[in-house]
């Protein structure tokens, strides 16, 4: 669903990604690991049109989306939630929602809101309330369903286990990769706590220093020790 | 008792135009952490379009709407001219730059409205309402002045909660990251609170003429008591404009009927160091601290 091809990006003189190709399956979790500074974020942000890409691209079903603005890369299908639990804590829980997917159908939109309220129920519970009242854990739930909220093919995540408690980032990972499954998405996980990560990955790419150095199953990294020490530090 | 009461009642239409012009400076200040300062020029260049159109129909209503319009396309013309080559992050740059419009408004006005200062026709009866045996310091016009403010307010309060435009400008206020992520088109939201600020500020100036005079220079006192009640309430904080700008209006009317008009600026500034000393972050700020 989601080709990544030779992209590289450079901040300055430092490249932060250089010639990474990235294949993301549709109703699969696709796990990028690496340490502190391997160009995780950076690899999230450049597909979501926040960074423009130095060269190389990607694409969405065929449609190239690296080059265009974040609000036209949305409406292509593809949706970033961000690292830090980007809610917006002035805004209540429903309208950090409906945020999610102002510019669709009203009709549509509203079926998809239906949707994340049966998904995430503790939104529904909470859909008056400002988003700053929300617990960690809500507030990850939030911002996933406010990326629903625009319908994507492609979700990407980047760092969610961030400040969270072990037992909720596996709940939350869990549902994630049912989603994936259940509704054909494709799911690129960033994340430095490797061992979540791949449990829940069907593939797993490990990214050092801007560059690919490993792709595989989730269970064939997770048990390569010397790859382990070398670029996951445990 | 009965002249307290009095200086009150006679600060209120003073207070809703400050109000105006301070949730006008509020607007743009949520979106872009940027003072306009131009925002008492484009007002005052629009009250002069409203004089020539009312010179022009003979009607108020008109020349109110015309004020409207002139406000909501010179807030855009301000926005691309001035403010978006002026480098993205470099606020102050652009809080100079609105200096560097309003001299040049009000240069321009000056060449274009020879003349020094002119009457602004009363659109309404503006003196003192007789009722109950005596004449009160509140005029048919004052009322006007308060109900049109009312109805901006309540139009802006609906626009901002009720409306997926309100929504999108409240996003890209607060988060523009986030917002354009959603698929806010954040820059066009941003021109359309240009405008929308724009236009409240013409409000204003329509208002403020007839009890005034029009001229290049004569807001520049609104401007002071604007910002002030804007800073007080928090800068990002419509509430807070429009509560803190009604409140100066009375103050003013306080300070003017018991000492001298003249020194109602003077308050007007210490009220505001008060203000920076005591919570810099403003009465209604959602922010915790701002650096002075």
């Amino acid at each position: 669903m989601l080709t990544i091809t030779d992209l590289s990006v450079n901040y300055g003189a430092v490249q932060a990604l250089s010639s990474v190709s990235i294949e993301v399956p549709k109703g699969e979790v696709t796990a990028v690991i690496g340490a502190n500074g391997a160009g995780k974020s950076t690899l999230m942000r450049t597909l979501s049109g926040l960074v423009k890409p130095g060269s190389g691209g990607a694409t969405v079903g065929g449609v190239t989306i690296t080059g265009r603005k974040p609000e036209d890369i949305v409406r292509l299908g593809v949706s970033l939630v961000p690292e830090g639990r980007s809610t917006i804590p002035e805004l209540t829980v429903e309208e950090n929602l409906r945020l999610g997917g102002l510019w669709r159908d009203k009709a549509e939109r509203n079926s998809t809101h239906a949707q994340v309220f049966d998904l995430f129920p503790v939104l529904a519970q909470r859909r008056k309330m400002r988003a700053d009242t929300l617990s960690g854990g809500e507030r990850q739930q939030l911002a996933i369903g406010r990326a629903l909220m625009s319908d994507p093919r492609v979700l990407l995540l980047d760092e969610p286990s961030l400040g969270l408690a072990p037992l909720i980032v596996t709940q939350i990972l869990e549902l994630v990769s049912r989603l994936a499954r259940e509704s054909d998405l494709a799911v690129l996980l960033v994340e430095q706590n490797a061992v979540t990560a791949l449990r829940v990955a069907t593939t797993g790419v490990v990214l050092n220093l801007g560059k690919v150095v490993m792709v595989g199953s989730g269970a064939e990294i997770a048990s390569d020790e010397q790859l382990r020490h070398a670029y996951l530090g445990y | 008792m009965t002249t307290f009461i009095d200086y009150l009642l006679g600060g209120l239409g003073s207070g809703a135009i400050i109000a105006l012009m301070a949730l006008a400076l509020v607007l743009i200040w949520r979106s872009t952490r940027v003072v306009n300062f131009a925002q008492v020029g484009q007002a005052m260049f629009t009250t002069f379009i409203a004089l020539s159109i009312q010179t022009w129909t003979g009607s108020w209503y008109i020349a109110l709407i015309g004020a409207l319009a002139a406000g909501a396309v010179l807030g855009v013309i301000v926005q691309y001219l001035v403010l978006r080559p002026v480098k993205r992050n470099d606020t102050s740059g652009a809080i100079i730059a609105t200096f560097g419009v309003l001299i040049a408004l009000q240069a321009a006005a000056g060449m274009i409205w020879p003349g020094g200062s002119q009457a602004f026709p009363q659109p309404f009866n503006n003196s003192g309402i007789e009722f109950a045996g005596r004449v009160w310091p509140i005029s048919i016009y004052d009322f006007v002045v308060i109900g049109i403010t009312a109805l901006l307010v309540l139009g802006l309060t609906l626009l901002f909660t009720k409306t997926s435009l309100g929504l999108s400008m409240r996003a890209a206020a607060f988060n523009p990251e986030v917002a354009r992520l959603s698929g806010v088109r954040v820059s066009r939201v941003l021109t359309f609170g240009w405008a929308l600020a724009g236009s409240v500020g013409a409000v204003a100036g329509v208002l403020v003429a007839p009890v005034s005079t029009i001229s290049p220079n004569s807001f520049d006192i609104l401007l002071v008591f604007a910002f002030t009640a804007a800073v007080i309430g928090g800068l990002d904080s419509l509430i807070g404009a429009i509560s803190i700008g009604v409140f100066a209006g009375l103050v003013i009317s306080l300070v003017s009927g018991y000492s001298d008009s003249g020194n109602a600026p003077v308050v007007a500034l210490l009220l505001l160091a008060l203000n920076l000393i005591l919570k810099p972050e403003g009465i209604f700020s959602h922010h915790k601290a701002r650096s002075v």
